[in-house]
């Protein structure tokens, strides 16, 4: 009689986008303009910390894992090179960082599938956005015109903050 | 804020979290004339719009079953709620608010499918209660947890009631006209229900399943039965729901022991076809005129739920004169009071003097203050003993005007209920 074949192990859940938000994050940081690897250092403590808060801490302590991850981010992009390696590290950790706050693993399981769209319009602007920079011809005179693009996208993403009933499809009930 | 724009969808902390640090990113890409920041930056401003147009956009609508299972002081109540729309049951974050009186035994147990999320609760009633367990609060929020929208929820109404376990055969007793409870005597009505009693002519408005439809054929006219219902008696419960001296938490705790005792006996006495009303004073009297029947019993238990605790101060005379409004006098009358003061205790003289054969069910406010504890164990020693003899002399002065019990353990009304089967032999208090 042959023995059962033992059930493969299964990492626990949100190991995997935590992973890869730390090899982004690091790749990140270690691409930074600090001399000895201070960026890695720092990117690796962050996503560590933001990992640690996510899965140790009290309900309102978790809340504030994602905040140690995103400065961590916005502080190494300070430091961060010219070039297309780090932009695409760069977009490429951002979106590790959405992926890494759906594979909560305080939620229900599969938070990614159920994130597919929310992860999937950034990414397709990501990648639009990254293959244009590689093939189109790069100027001081293009980087103003994204930097304008870009302005407009925030006036308009933070009118959409502020009017959230653009995204009803139904009448609020009268008071 | 308007009611509506509490349905509408909101941003959470951390899709301003990646609004400022993308607005940050742009600040220092035009700075430092670096587009890396910008690249980091682009899916944090798209992720909030995008999870805004990825999820429902209107307010789900969501149906909530409930039951509950458990007896004595044990509460255990599941359930399931499901949506009609598409929405994914394990984006739902639910809260299931549990009422005053209740206590949680267990943390709550949440399984969610593909259909429905399920949940069981566990509590337990540290005293009898009767208590309405508030809807389901549910919230749909985003897998990446940038944006939520509330929901509206059908959930039928649920009503836990624990009571002490005598109350379930109380109505049994047959109240008997007697020196100290003259109640009523065995009485009999003529009804649409009960056992056979004769034939009449019908009447235009009785329905079909009334009319005898053999007689009808031989007799050549409509012809309707009559049953006869046996009666034990009216029973009527007053609740005393005015406020007292010992200040509105421990006056809360003791009218909601009262609401579910009175739930109780009102219930088992219901079941016995017997007549029941119910009175709750508080500034003015609330009645729900002596009937029967199941309409009546969600009438009382309505009243009993709805019963508020007052600020003290109504005039004692003001409730029997309103009694008498609505009910007649000699009917059995169960008085839930605390008598903790002159005030309270006036209520007694009235009552009798309208007519009213009054039996005082009094809940002790003694086990609720012993809780608290503020002074050495010897000084408390001494302040609880001080306290049960004026407890005592309140209940013998009671019992100068009518039979009173002193409800002390509150899962136990034993002495109660043989008191009321056995009214002349027993004099507790």
């Amino acid at each position: 009689m042959s023995p059962t074949p033992a059930s493969p192990r299964r990492l626990p859940r949100g190991v995997g986008s935590l992973a890869l938000l730390a090899v982004l994050g690091g790749l990140f940081g270690f691409l930074a303009n600090w001399p000895h690897y201070e960026g890695l250092i720092l990117m690796l403590a962050g996503v560590g910390a933001g990992g640690a808060l996510q899965r140790l801490g009290p309900s309102w302590v978790r809340a504030f894992a994602p905040v140690a991850v995103v400065v961590v981010f916005t502080a190494v992009a300070l430091e961060s090179p010219l070039g297309l390696l780090p932009e695409l590290v760069a977009g490429g950790g951002g979106v590790a960082v959405l992926l890494w706050l759906a594979d909560d693993p305080g939620r229900p399981a599969g938070g990614v599938a159920r994130a597919q769209n929310t992860l999937g319009i950034p990414a397709l602007a990501l990648g639009i956005a990254w293959a244009s920079a590689l093939l189109l011809p790069s100027s001081s005179a293009s980087l103003g015109v994204a930097v304008g693009l870009l302005v407009f996208v925030i006036v308009a993403v933070a009118y959409l903050f502020g009017r959230p009933t653009l995204f009803d499809h139904e009448e609020p009930s009268p008071s | 804020m308007p009611a509506g724009r509490e349905t509408l969808l909101r941003w959470r902390p951390r899709a301003y979290l990646l609004l400022g640090a993308a607005a940050l990113l742009l600040v220092v890409a035009v700075a430092e004339r670096n587009p890396v920041p910008l690249f980091l930056a682009l899916p944090f401003l798209l992720a909030g719009p995008a999870a805004a147009l990825a999820g429902p956009r209107s307010t789900p609508h969501l149906t909530a079953s409930r039951n509950q299972a458990g007896s004595a002081m044990d509460v255990r109540i599941g359930g399931a709620i499901r949506s009609a729309e598409r929405v994914d049951p394990r984006d739902l974050f639910v809260e299931l608010p549990r009422p005053a009186g209740l206590t949680e035994t267990a943390r709550p147990l949440f399984e969610r499918t593909r259909d429905e999320v399920r949940f069981r609760l566990s509590w337990r009633a540290a005293e009898p209660a009767m208590v309405t367990v508030p809807a389901p609060r549910v919230v749909w929020r985003d897998a990446t947890g940038l944006v939520e929208r509330s929901t509206t929820l059908d959930a039928p109404g649920l009503v836990v009631e624990r009571y002490p376990p005598e109350l379930l055969r109380i109505g049994a007793i047959k109240l008997r006209r007697t020196m100290v409870l003259p109640g009523e005597t065995l009485s009999r009505q003529i009804g649409p229900s009960g056992m056979f009693y004769g034939i009449r002519d019908a009447a235009p408005n009785d329905p079909p399943r009334r009319i005898n439809w053999p007689a009808s054929a031989r007799t050549g006219r409509l012809l309707a039965n009559e049953f006869q219902v046996d009666r034990t008696g009216d029973v009527l419960l007053v609740l005393d729901a005015r406020g007292t001296e010992l200040g509105p938490v421990v006056d809360d705790r003791l009218l909601s022991v009262s609401r579910a005792a009175a739930a109780g006996i009102a219930d088992s006495f219901l079941r016995e076809k017997a007549r029941v009303g119910v009175g709750v004073f508080g500034e003015f009297l609330d009645a729900v005129p002596l009937g029967t029947g199941r309409a009546q019993r969600d009438r009382v238990r309505t009243a009993l739920l709805n019963a508020r605790l007052t600020p003290p101060g109504a005039p004692s005379e003001r409730c029997a004169i309103s009694l008498s409004r609505y009910f007649p006098p000699g009917v059995t009358t169960i008085l839930f009071s605390t008598l903790v003061d002159d005030t309270i205790s006036d209520l007694l003289p009235y009552l009798r003097r309208r007519g009213f054969p009054v039996v005082v069910l009094s809940p002790s406010p003694l086990p609720v203050l012993s809780e608290s504890t503020i002074l050495s164990a010897q000084d408390e020693a001494v302040a609880a003993r001080l306290s049960r003899l004026l407890r005592r002399d309140r209940i013998a002065s009671a019992w100068r005007e009518a039979p009173t019990i002193d409800w002390e353990e509150y899962w136990s009304l034993g002495r109660f209920v043989e008191f009321l089967r056995r009214p002349g032999t027993r004099r507790l208090g």
